[in-house]
């Protein structure tokens, strides 16, 4: 799959990539109202890292409807739409919109941003996201789920389990990082908006951790999948978040680096898969053997 | 040839130093889509990655010797986005398609293509972004360019085909003018600033040139915005001449927004090729952002608001100077 925010609304990636053997194209998030977003400088390379501070710049629900959705419709493969809100009216009426789109196989709901109300964000309260979670799923009755976690919290099993318990059929995770970097010389954040999220392969191992820890925690019981994403570049990553617990797979920064990138990954792992002798991919999700874990019939000859 | 941008992988040709931090890099692939001026690439200034391929990835143990850790992000500092160049040239010869690059050393990414040597690899892709709009077949071409914004101006001077032009070429001083002063003729009247033909490649264009460098070390003492102006009120004193010219213009933004300044204030057209951070160049990172003037306010985006953002990636980097708000 592609990541939300690094592939567009459709087909912007056709002359770089084979979207028809994508799993899923995920839209940028979508708003009620049309965005501008930040003022620049909205990106910095760290080491081995992005640092982006876009604001949710979009067309807004009512242009994505007009503009948008028939490009949807040409994608060949299964669109999942990224929904993005300032409070719980915008998550549900724009959500409520894509219950009925064909074209939209899922919703993926980001909610790692602030409510306007009182400036805490969703997607940090296990309290408040269950009771989002509850409310977009009233409205949603016809498509599955995503909820995309945010990284930035104590416990990361908590808002989970606050997912899960609100009906969350699918989690992704993990949103990026809040981070900030420093012009040295101007004494200044090198963002306009002073922090950022932090993607890109600096983030991968911090991310399998936390895809672990969610899926030992909290999925696995559930039965709630997982798609795993943060700082996948290769295909030898994308085994590593499968091993943690990972079902789907998401690629994002590295999509501005190698656009071909979902394709190639896909190609490593069959040859991984036929070098293992492994049937199919999903016997591989969750296979990491911890300490003390029971020995598995895992793939190891 | 490949009718679409793509990702490429071309081999180094030549890669030599033009003056102090300056490098011109020439590759070859044996298929590029049609270019035009105005247009850019996007290089991945690293390896070309061989875990990319689909083969699987081992590490080699040599006799007597421990696996070699040769991956980057282990070994040293690099790149991880790609860099945005505009194409200075290009040829279509028998052997492949040759684009030339010039970029000037800054950081991580440029201080390595300065390393490279003929026959490396190196990944690019596009062509992308806008390009300039030619002046009619009997207009005139101003070419403004400020230091590394000199290369697109190189790439439009010899896509001109026969029309009239003068270049204009400023840097702070002339070890950082990426251009060849041939001996031909005397350095340009430093009070005058008259256009002459000993700069290269703009000479083998058939295009004269006025230098300009902040501390008078060649041409003109000053900014090249100056002798622009002395020349456009020596050289086009009618309407009639203006309005068959077209300015054109790349460098440091404030250059390019008193270039802008001084093309409306005489009602000659103006094209400004913009720089922008940028990480994907294919518009989706929605990070290349500038402010444009909307023709009108009650239209999308954002109706009743008199300006929006613009990609300098997709929309650009090729703006009319008059819907900028910068």
């Amino acid at each position: 799959m592609t990541c939300s925010g690094t592939c567009g609304y459709a087909n912007e990636y056709a002359d770089f990539m084979d979207l028809s053997r994508l799993g899923a194209f995920v839209t940028k998030s979508i708003t009620l109202e049309e965005r501008p977003g930040n003022n620049p400088t909205r990106i910095v390379e760290t080491r081995a890292g992005m640092l982006n501070a876009i604001g949710l710049a979009n067309v807004g629900l009512k242009r994505f409807l007009e503009e948008k959705v028939p490009r949807l419709r040409q994608m060949p493969c299964p669109v999942i739409v990224n929904v993005a809100g300032h409070s719980y009216d915008d998550y549900t009426q724009t959500c409520a919109a894509m219950n009925g789109l064909d074209v939209v196989a899922a919703v993926e709901l980001n909610v790692s941003c602030p409510n306007v109300k009182d400036g805490l964000t969703f997607g940090t309260h296990p309290a408040r996201l269950r009771e989002l979670t509850a409310e977009v799923k009233k409205v949603l009755p016809n498509k599955p789920l995503i909820v995309k976690l945010s990284p930035n919290v104590e416990d990361i099993t908590q808002t989970a389990r606050a997912a899960v318990d609100g009906g969350a059929d699918i989690l992704s995770l993990v949103n990026t990082f809040t981070a900030m970097a420093i012009d040295i010389e101007k004494r200044r954040p090198r963002l306009a908006n002073v922090t950022g999220g932090l993607s890109g392969p600096a983030i991968k191992p911090i991310a399998v951790h936390l895809v672990s820890r969610v899926y030992r925690s909290v999925a696995k019981h559930a039965g709630v999948p997982i798609i795993g994403m943060g700082g996948i570049q290769y295909w030898q990553d994308a085994v590593e978040f499968i091993l943690a617990g990972a079902t789907g797979i998401g690629i994002g920064t590295a999509l501005f680096v190698d656009p071909a990138t979902p394709n190639k990954i896909v190609d490593g792992l069959t040859a991984y898969l036929e070098r293992h002798k492994i049937d199919r991919l999903t016997d591989l999700v969750g296979a990491l053997e911890l300490p003390g874990d029971e020995p598995k019939k895992t793939p190891y000859p | 040839m490949s009718s679409s941008r793509d990702q490429f992988v071309c081999q180094v040709i030549a890669n030599v130093p033009l003056c102090r931090e300056h490098f011109k890099l020439v590759v070859r692939t044996r298929q590029f889509p049609p270019t035009f001026p105005g247009q850019f690439v996007q290089i991945a200034c690293r390896p070309v990655d061989p875990q990319a391929d689909t083969a699987q990835h081992e590490l080699t143990w040599d006799d007597n010797a421990l696996p070699r850790v040769s991956d980057p992000e282990l070994a040293q500092r690099s790149t991880l986005l790609r860099r945005p160049f505009s194409l200075a040239g290009r040829r279509d010869t028998a052997d492949g398609v040759e684009l030339d690059i010039i970029h000037r050393v800054v950081g991580v990414g440029t201080a390595w293509l300065a390393e490279l040597k003929t026959g490396d690899p190196i990944s690019l892709i596009g062509p992308l972004g806008n390009r300039f709009r030619l002046p009619a077949e009997d207009g005139v071409a101003i070419l403004v360019g400020g230091g590394v914004g000199i290369p697109p101006m190189i790439y439009l001077g010899s896509q001109l085909a026969g029309r009239k032009a003068v270049a204009f070429s400023g840097a702070l001083t002339r070890d950082l003018l990426p251009l060849q002063i041939t001996n031909a003729a005397p350095p340009a009247d430093a009070v005058s600033a008259s256009p002459l033909y000993n700069v290269e490649p703009f000479a083998s264009f058939g295009i004269p040139t006025v230098i300009s460098t902040d501390d008078g070390s060649y041409g003109y003492r000053g900014f090249i915005t100056q002798a622009l102006e002395k020349y456009l009120d020596r050289s086009f004193t009618t309407p009639h001449a203006r309005s068959r010219a077209i300015v054109y213009t790349c460098g440091p933004e404030p250059m390019m927004k008193r270039v802008a300044e001084i093309a409306h204030a005489r009602d000659i057209e103006c094209q400004v090729a913009v720089e922008r951070a940028m990480a994907c160049g294919m518009g989706t990172c929605q990070s290349c952002c500038i402010r444009v003037k909307k023709p009108d306010p009650a239209a999308p985006p954002l109706p009743g608001q008199d300006w929006c953002y613009r990609l300098a990636c997709t929309d650009g980097p090729v703006f009319k100077s008059t819907e900028l708000l910068w």
